[in-house]
């Protein structure tokens, strides 16, 4: 089988896993203990309001005719309204206030660990057993068994009496920003906004992506440990190839393989983790949008915004297989090739 | 015995052969039971054992209610490693000597010396594990030789798994003896502070004053900068030690931990049973059958992984609670539930590759066409080779599933209010952190990098153990396992 008829049979395969993602959702919202009409009310227990809820939200219909409108109203990207929340608001537009905040901390969580973790790994890997290599391999282990709120609080509470504690303002260093609130991200073309935007997010990708960056570091160690071994390494060498050469077009090259699905599952990792992380620095986004719409009892915005989560990692899935067709020609040759 | 009896007797057979190595590990066990009986009677006590009784019928309940007696009887037996035969608490005499504390000792140093004597009875408990297991081996096993012999072996030298191994140990033992190990208890201390007092000097009226918990933990608070401060391993000023300082609310640090400890450690195994038992039956599954079964599975799993892990246990333990099953062991049993439904298709990633190797060995065909059941396969000739691999990552994933019960709990979900967990400490010192009372957060978050380092640790020593030869992690479970679902 070609290399893109697998690829397209992995597209393919996406289809049934968003259906029965949207379904465990649905099963959980409607045909849990609590009913979304009178958790939308409230204590009031208006009963006048409770029906009007009820029959705008469809739940006086039968349940399979229900779950037919629920699939309908999401496959076609309706999303419907927030409730509670943020009430009478279309969801589309509460995502669009609430995601690029999202997306600017995950695009650095991603970003950060693969050029700090990546080149610690790296260098570990190429100095094996120095002092060098053991204290990176150590942090690297102890930095990834980090809870992230903890981590969190840690971060905050240091960086907001940096003044006492180390005599350096953190907040007022190069650009004012401040700690604990959502970062500014407009006009991010304007190199001043755009540093400034990236020192707010600073923290919270680095808290972000610490279990990352542990495992990048681990991770590209051993694959240059193992590449650093291979035939073509050593024919290279014989060949009189350069030491620099060989370790950035044959070693580099070849032990970046592994680390695609690592990166892109840690992606998806970002959007679980993002709750906590948000929350203890105040970062209000999809995260932040989905705890508070979970503890306030907005189930039809929870609904809608756990799909748009199954779209995502579904999304980052298929970005994964792509590079993966893109770099390793050994893919989709089934058992023979790889 | 001829070697051919050997092969065929049963292992009750090859005991009654040879019954004496077997009576002398039953006698140390006895021992070490015996000096701790109260303690165990006390735990099968504490189980709800009203409602078992209610349930049975009439003529029934008054021999209940008399083995309830009985029980009670000897829960009240004294134990060895138990607060009362070594008591902390205690007040001092203003000549500097201490009364009510064991031997007259300070409370730091009785405490102290309980934990080291729960420690070494612990220690001694995993000697006695070993030590059987080699009796086993070499006294009753049908084989001279077994892989997991090797395995075994090779673990014993690797520091970095025996590491691990040694955290989890304290891990486990800080939550079995939960109750004997903290300087106070969780019910005189945390749950209900004004039913019970205690005692201390005092140098207005120059005498032995009493005075209810919650009065006493009022005035032992941490509260940072300027407020009061019982930091760790201090005194309050009703003589009372606090091994990890207080609470902002004045309660006991350290019991609250191994108080949460046991919440943790309980979420993590049974959660884990349940995503392992499922991931085992699964990879068997599809490893034997292949084709439609398989890709029903990879279906199922891809989907629940399609939802980020942490957010549909918030969102699932949110609708759960307002029912029964939210009130079991404080919503420890929903959390263990919730974990295990979402974490089942991780571990069923992990095993279903040696799963699948060892479906295309050739003694699997040759158990086929002998005509043996397929469940029979499975169990006898291909767990064997998956239990491994199972093991490596339900090290990983315990680690994850204690960031992530933390992380909840941090939120103020999962856990009920008052039953102490570990996130809840770290958010309770949250705005402490960079004041003296930075304990609060600190210790907390500490001591879970350091047990989530242990599993770590000790999954690598299993990995290295089970399969020297791949000390390389390709696929990504390793890492998402360990990450709690990004907690």
């Amino acid at each position: 089988m070609s290399r893109w008829s697998y690829f397209a049979r992995r597209v393919l395969l996406m289809i049934p896993i968003v259906f029965f993602g949207t379904t465990i959702t649905f099963v959980i919202l409607r045909m849990g203990p609590i009913d979304p009409a009178a958790a939308v009310i409230g204590a009031s227990g208006d009963t006048e309001a409770y029906t009007s809820v009820r029959r705008s939200l469809g739940l006086d219909q039968p349940l399979w005719l229900q779950y037919v409108d629920y699939l309908r109203d999401l496959f076609t990207l309706q999303f419907g309204y927030s409730w509670v929340v943020n009430r009478g608001r279309p969801v589309w537009e509460l995502i669009g206030v609430y995601a690029p905040r999202t997306i600017w901390l995950g695009f650095w969580s991603v970003m950060l660990p693969l050029f700090v973790g990546l080149p610690l790994g790296f260098y570990a890997g190429l100095n094996p057993n120095t002092l060098s290599d053991y204290v990176a391999s150590f942090g690297g282990i102890v930095w990834r068994a980090m809870p992230n709120f903890w981590l969190a609080v840690i971060f905050v509470a240091v960086l907001t009496q940096s003044e006492q504690l180390f005599g350096f303002q953190w907040e007022s260093w190069l650009v004012e920003t401040n700690i604990v609130t959502p970062p500014e991200l407009q006009r991010l073309w304007v190199p001043e906004n755009f540093f400034g935007a990236f020192k707010a997010i600073l923290p919270a990708a680095l808290v972000l992506g610490s279990a990352s960056m542990g495992n990048e570091m681990r991770i590209g160690r051993t694959a240059v440990l193992e590449t650093k071994n291979e035939n073509y390494v050593e024919t290279a060498r014989a060949k009189g190839v350069p030491g620099r050469k060989i370790v950035y077009k044959h070693v580099f090259r070849n032990a970046l393989i592994p680390l695609v699905p690592i990166i892109t599952g840690e992606a998806f990792l970002l959007l679980g983790g993002s709750v906590l992380v948000e929350t203890v620095f105040s970062i209000n986004g999809l995260g932040y949008l989905f705890y508070a719409a979970t503890i306030n009892a907005d189930l039809p915005l929870v609904g809608s915004l756990m799909f748009f989560f199954i779209l995502l990692s579904v999304g980052i899935n298929i970005v994964q297989d792509l590079l993966y067709t893109l770099i390793d020609p050994r893919v989709g040759y089934g058992g023979e090739g790889a | 015995m001829s070697v051919v009896d050997d092969e065929d007797a049963t292992l009750r057979e090859r005991l009654a052969d040879e019954p004496v190595p077997a009576l002398r590990v039953l006698a140390v066990v006895a021992v070490l039971v015996a000096v701790e009986f109260g303690a165990l009677a006390n735990l099968v006590m504490s189980l709800p054992w009203d409602a078992v009784g209610a349930a049975l019928p009439g003529f029934l309940q008054g021999a209940a209610a008399t083995i309830a007696g009985v029980g009670d009887g000897l829960a009240g037996l004294p134990t060895l490693l138990s607060r009362s035969v070594i008591d902390n608490a205690g007040y001092q005499l203003p000549s500097g000597e201490w009364v009510g504390t064991f031997m007259g000792l300070s409370p730091a140093a009785a405490w102290l010396l309980r934990v080291a004597l729960i420690y070494a009875y612990g220690f001694v408990w995993l000697l006695v594990g070993w030590w059987s297991y080699l009796v086993y081996r070499d006294n009753y096993r049908h084989a001279d030789w077994a892989p997991v012999d090797d395995m075994v072996g090779r673990f014993r030298n690797h520091s970095w798994g025996l590491f691990g191994l040694a955290i989890i140990f304290a891990f486990v033992v800080l939550a079995v003896f939960a109750p004997a190990l903290g300087p106070t208890t969780v019910d005189a201390n945390i749950a209900d502070p004004y039913l019970h007092s205690i005692e201390y000097y005092s140098e207005e009226t120059g005498g032995v004053e009493e005075i209810y918990v919650g009065d006493a933990n009022g005035e032992s608070q941490s509260r940072g900068q300027g407020g009061e401060n019982v930091g760790p391993m201090q005194y309050d000023q009703y003589d009372r030690f606090h091994p990890f300082g207080t609470l902002p609310s004045g309660k006991d640090l350290f019991t609250f931990m191994a108080a949460g400890a046991r919440v943790s450690l309980f979420i993590g195994v049974a959660s884990l049973v349940l995503a392992g038992g499922a991931a085992v039956v699964f990879a068997l599954a599809t490893a034997y059958y292949k084709g439609l079964v398989d890709l029903g599975i990879v279906i199922a799993s891809d989907s629940i992984q399609a939802l980020p892990q942490l957010l549909v246990i918030m969102l699932a333990s949110f609708v759960l609670s307002g029912t029964w099953l939210a009130n079991l062991y404080n919503g420890g049993v929903v959390l263990a539930l919730l974990f295990g439904l979402t974490g089942w298709p991780g571990l069923w990633r992990a095993v279903r590759g040696p799963a699948l190797q060892v479906s295309e060995r050739e003694w699997i065909d040759a158990a086929k066409s002998f005509g043996q059941r397929p469940s029979v396969t499975m169990r006898k000739h291909m767990l064997p080779y998956v239990v491994g691999y199972l093991l490596i990552y339900a090290s990983l994933t315990l680690g994850g599933v204690i960031i992530g019960v933390a992380g909840l709990s941090f939120l103020g979900l999962g856990i009920n209010a008052p039953t102490p967990e570990w996130g809840r400490a770290v958010s309770a010192g949250q705005p402490y952190v960079a004041t003296p009372s930075w304990h609060i957060s600190l210790l907390p978050g500490i001591l879970i990098v350091i047990v989530v380092t242990g599993f770590n640790a000790l999954g690598d020593g299993i990995r290295d153990a089970i399969d020297p030869q791949s000390d390389v992690e390709t696929g990504q479970q390793d890492q998402t396992a360990a990450a709690g679902g990004g907690a």
